[in-house]
């Protein structure tokens, strides 16, 4: 008798004891299923990774039986992912947060006190409330992840007075959205689906799913024949589904985009009349990329120059209808600004802007916003000085690892609280043990998640938040190639004493005195963002259907008129960039060949299983599973050195740590590089599956950041291996 | 009514397949089938020298044969084949001998412990009575199984195989499977 079965007997009214007495291998009482007394269907919005997928949650009794996907999803496409599908095991895990926890023993002793909400607020209110009265406002932080409800946490920091707000992008994509930005104004979406030529590297679609893009990559290469060029030094899924896969060296990749500049501004197989009419510097660009000539890439990237030259070729033959794919949620180099920039750069000279099959800018819809209170801009300036360490970049998103350095070196001001919204520093930003010393210099930290994480793990208090299944959150625009808004109600009731961040935050706002900005119901801040949508009654349109998908997309050619301003400084789209120029970066992507892992050493590179996001669904067992325990993955040739076999323990170092784990010993990787997977090795006893099981990737780590983003360069790490 | 008996089947594409297991879990849960077991799974295959290499994946479940093995030796009549095709288990028939489990050339067959009966894919039967699709169909993010009626002439696994080069597993074994992997 499964959990789920049990519990839709028990929510069906049938006696429990019945069910538990009934003996493996003789026959039970009765093989039917409960008779279903109730079957609904409600439609929502994921939130197992950050696509935000639509789909159909089929209740059976109260009991959440299946998430189905919903096929009204342009997004989406009517799938659901093993992670959505798995969904179901977040709100039934026997050991999610279900209640306030106050910490009872030593950090990350993982002793835990329950407590009411009353004694959890009152406990975490007083302490914030020192710390600001000690350190000022600034003297909090406030870190978040991306998620519907990520905005009132967020105010409540900004209410509270806090400059320091920092939010994931700099662990993720910050580098590639300022290189677009800074060469288009805006940051567009890719029509991989008409695409007839695409470029991909340093983003593995097939396994780090993004919607529509892994769908339509599929769609555009297996059903449509549309030309896959893929470099990774890994041997991916994305690979061997690739028309061509090269095993790159590993941050040379600018090297090989510089290379298809030469040749394509050489060859003079540019789109002329696009780049007199839209761009700017084209000459400095054509001037700039002489000297990068396959050949000389070829030693750079070990990719062989004929075929660089004869990619250039075809992709310019292929446009408009060809892409550079800018990889996303991923940054890898401390270069990896320009990297992304000379990927836009070569996407702009073959005129593939706002056409199908090449990049279109994303279509927005208006929500309406609530109207509250103001709070007063904060008096001091961020502690990681955006202004001063990376002018150019999303200031509101803030540095995270700049920022670590920062609060560690207790400058420009001591920083002692943090607030944590469903995020997993520990996990999420490299060197862990650098991390644990900012928690250790920390007077108070307080965690919102539904799942006791490792940060959880560390914290003071901890706050169960209500799962995306058991709550309303406020609506979301999906801007895209096809915008929606898409919807997330609750499907069942919350199992446990949990609530969703909104009450959360209130809670805390009550007891800071700050009420007046959180003066209002969840139902009224959804009402307010609705009301202008152009639907008759908005509100039951979405909790019925879950999405809002308006006519009229995908359209394209929208900013292909002579007049359009980019919003750049010169209102084009910038080959040459004078503002990277005047904030003392290069204005045209210039090559400087990375270190190299030195003898006996690899660089330690990372990836994604497609069941998997994050560090946070490793331990969900209808997901975990698949990969139980992360493995380093070694060439053969490496493994006969060392003198390691398949499975054989290894221990693995780098400067900032030291992990142990299993070899696999595997073809599929280049032999300098070594590779694990992201999520294991956890502190937390409450990650049952995964605590103490393979090795944590952030044990090891190094700190490194690309220098105009301030984007996290996750794969600057040289490891020692040898067998334990 | 309809004008012919309905001949149900499915059409795979595995070159379409990113072993994302998505079909995995989604059958899980729609037949609450608990960890340890299950109904479907994906096949891989890793093959070659750094850096000429090859890897293939390719969904496995019940092939619902036309004269399935699993039926014939039954003692009980548990297992049976509906007029539709779909071979499925009446489980309350089912004495637990496992003879089925041996017969099948697939080994798409599993012993459930808890419940002392076999268990194996039904296509989804309780969803194609409310006209969905299976669950592991449905899901796929690339779509790669296509499900339909093989005695529909307009349907879409007749098209696909008009126009597209299959193979079946295991013919040698006689059993007539009715999982058509396209070439």
């Amino acid at each position: 008798m499964n959990r789920r079965r049990f519990l839709t007997w028990a929510a069906g009214g049938a006696v429990g004891a019945t069910v538990a007495a009934s003996v493996p291998r003789l026959k039970p009482f009765s093989k039917k299923d409960a008779p279903t007394a109730s079957r609904e269907e409600i439609s929502t919005t994921c939130e197992m990774c950050v696509n935000k997928c639509s789909l159909i949650a089929v209740v059976e009794n109260g009991v959440i039986h299946k998430l189905n996907p919903n096929p009204a999803s342009p997004r989406s496409r009517g799938m659901l992912c093993a992670r959505g599908n798995a969904g179901i095991q977040q709100v039934y895990d026997p050991s999610r947060l279900k209640r306030p926890l106050i910490r009872a023993g030593a950090r990350g002793e993982g002793k835990w006190r329950p407590a009411t909400w009353d004694e959890a607020w009152d406990f975490a209110a007083q302490k914030l409330s020192s710390v600001k009265e000690k350190y000022g406002p600034q003297g909090t932080l406030w870190s978040s992840t991306e998620s519907f409800q990520e905005v009132f946490f967020k105010n409540l920091g900004s209410a509270l007075g806090s400059p320091n707000i920092v939010r994931h992008p700099t662990l993720c994509l910050a580098s590639v959205n300022l290189a677009y930005s800074v060469t288009f104004g805006t940051v567009p979406s890719f029509d991989l689906i008409n695409s007839k030529y695409i470029i991909m590297s340093g983003a593995n679609r097939l396994e780090s799913l993004i919607t529509p893009d892994t769908m339509d990559l599929i769609d555009s290469t297996l059903e449509r024949k549309a030309r896959l060029v893929y470099l990774d030094p890994r041997f991916t899924v994305t690979a061997s589904k690739a028309d061509e896969w090269y095993p790159i060296r590993p941050g040379t990749d600018l090297a090989f985009i510089l290379a298809l500049l030469n040749v394509i501004v050489s060859e003079n197989r540019y789109h002329k009349e696009f780049v007199a009419t839209y761009t700017t510097g084209f000459e400095k660009l054509a001037e700039h990329v002489k000297p990068y000539t396959p050949e000389w890439a070829e030693r750079e990237t070990e990719i062989p120059a004929k075929d660089i030259a004869r990619i250039a070729r075809e992709f310019s033959d292929a446009a408009p209808r060809a892409v550079y794919y800018a990889g996303r949620r991923s940054s890898w180099y401390r270069d990896d600004f320009q990297t992304r920039r000379a990927q836009a750069i070569l996407n702009a000279i073959v005129g593939n802007w706002d056409r199908q099959g090449g990049m279109v800018p994303n279509a927005k819809i208006a929500l309406g916003e609530y109207v509250f209170f103001p709070w007063d801009d904060p008096v001091a300036p961020r502690v990681d000085e955006m202004d001063k360490n990376f002018p150019l970049a999303a200031k509101g998103d803030g540095a995270y690892l700049k920022l670590r350095e920062n609060v560690l070196a207790g400058t420009p001001y001591p920083v002692k609280a943090w607030m944590i919204h469903k995020q997993d520093p520990l996990n999420a930003l490299p060197d862990q043990a650098k991390t644990i010393r900012m928690i250790e210099q920390m007077d108070f930290i307080a965690v919102i998640d539904v799942q006791m994480s490792d940060s959880a793990w560390y914290a003071d208090v901890v706050f169960p938040e209500s799962t995306y299944l058991e709550r309303q959150d406020p609506v979301e625009v999906l801007s895209g190639i096809s915008p929606v808004v898409v919807y997330r109600q609750p499907v069942i009731k919350p199992l446990h004493d949990t609530k969703p961040t909104l009450e959360i935050v209130q809670g805390l706002a009550k007891r800071l005195n700050l009420t007046q900005y959180f003066d209002y119901t969840i139902d009224q801040w959804v009402a307010e963002q609705v009301k202008e949508l152009p639907l008759e009654s908005p509100l039951e349109y979405l909790k019925k259907h879950g999405i809002y998908v308006p006519e009229g997309f995908p359209k394209y050619g929208s900013t292909l008129n002579a007049e359009h301003r980019f919003v750049t400084k010169s209102g084009k789209i910038e080959l040459f960039s004078e503002r990277l120029q005047e904030a003392g970066h290069e204005p045209l992507p210039a090559y400087h060949a990375p270190p190299q892992p030195p003898a006996g050493q690899f660089r330690l590179i990372l990836g994604r299983k497609a069941y998997f996001t994050h560090a946070n669904s490793t331990n969900n067992p209808w997901l975990n599973e698949f990969a139980p325990e992360n493995n380093l993955w070694l060439h053969p040739s490496t493994a006969d050195r060392l003198r390691v076999g398949n499975q054989d323990r290894v221990e693995v170092s780098s400067t900032v740590g030291t992990v142990r784990m299993k070899a696999l010993v595997t073809e599929e990787i280049r032999p300098d590089c070594v590779f694990m997977l992201h999520g294991y090795g956890k502190r937390s006893r409450w990650q049952r599956l995964v605590a103490d099981v393979g090795a944590s990737d952030a044990r090891l780590l190094e700190t490194a950041w690309d220098k105009i983003s301030g984007n996290a360069a996750l794969h600057e790490t040289f490891v020692k291996v040898r067998k334990a | 009514m309809a004008a012919h008996r309905k001949r149900y089947a499915l059409i795979i594409d595995s070159r379409k397949c990113i072993n994302c297991k998505s079909c995995v879990v989604a059958c899980r849960a729609e037949n609450r089938v608990p960890l340890g077991y299950s109904r479907n799974w994906i096949g891989e295959e890793h093959r070659g020298e750094w850096p000429k290499l090859l890897a293939a994946f390719e969904p496995e479940q019940c092939h619902h044969c036309e004269s399935p093995a699993c039926v014939r030796v039954c003692p009980t009549g548990a297992s049976y084949q509906r007029p539709d095709g779909i071979v499925a288990i009446n489980e309350s028939d089912c004495v637990g001998c496992r003879y089925c489990m041996i017969a099948c050339p697939y080994d798409a067959r599993f012993f459930r412990e808890d419940k002392g009966v076999v268990e194996k894919c039904n296509l989804c039967a309780q969803r194609l009575d409310r006209g969905e699709l299976p669950a592991c169909v449905e899901t796929c993010p690339s779509k790669v199984r296509v499900f339909g009626d093989l005695n529909d002439p307009n349907g879409p696994l007749r098209e696909l195989l008009s126009k597209r080069l299959y193979r079946t597993k295991k013919a040698e074994a006689g059993t007539g499977p009715q999982i058509y992997y396209l070439l």
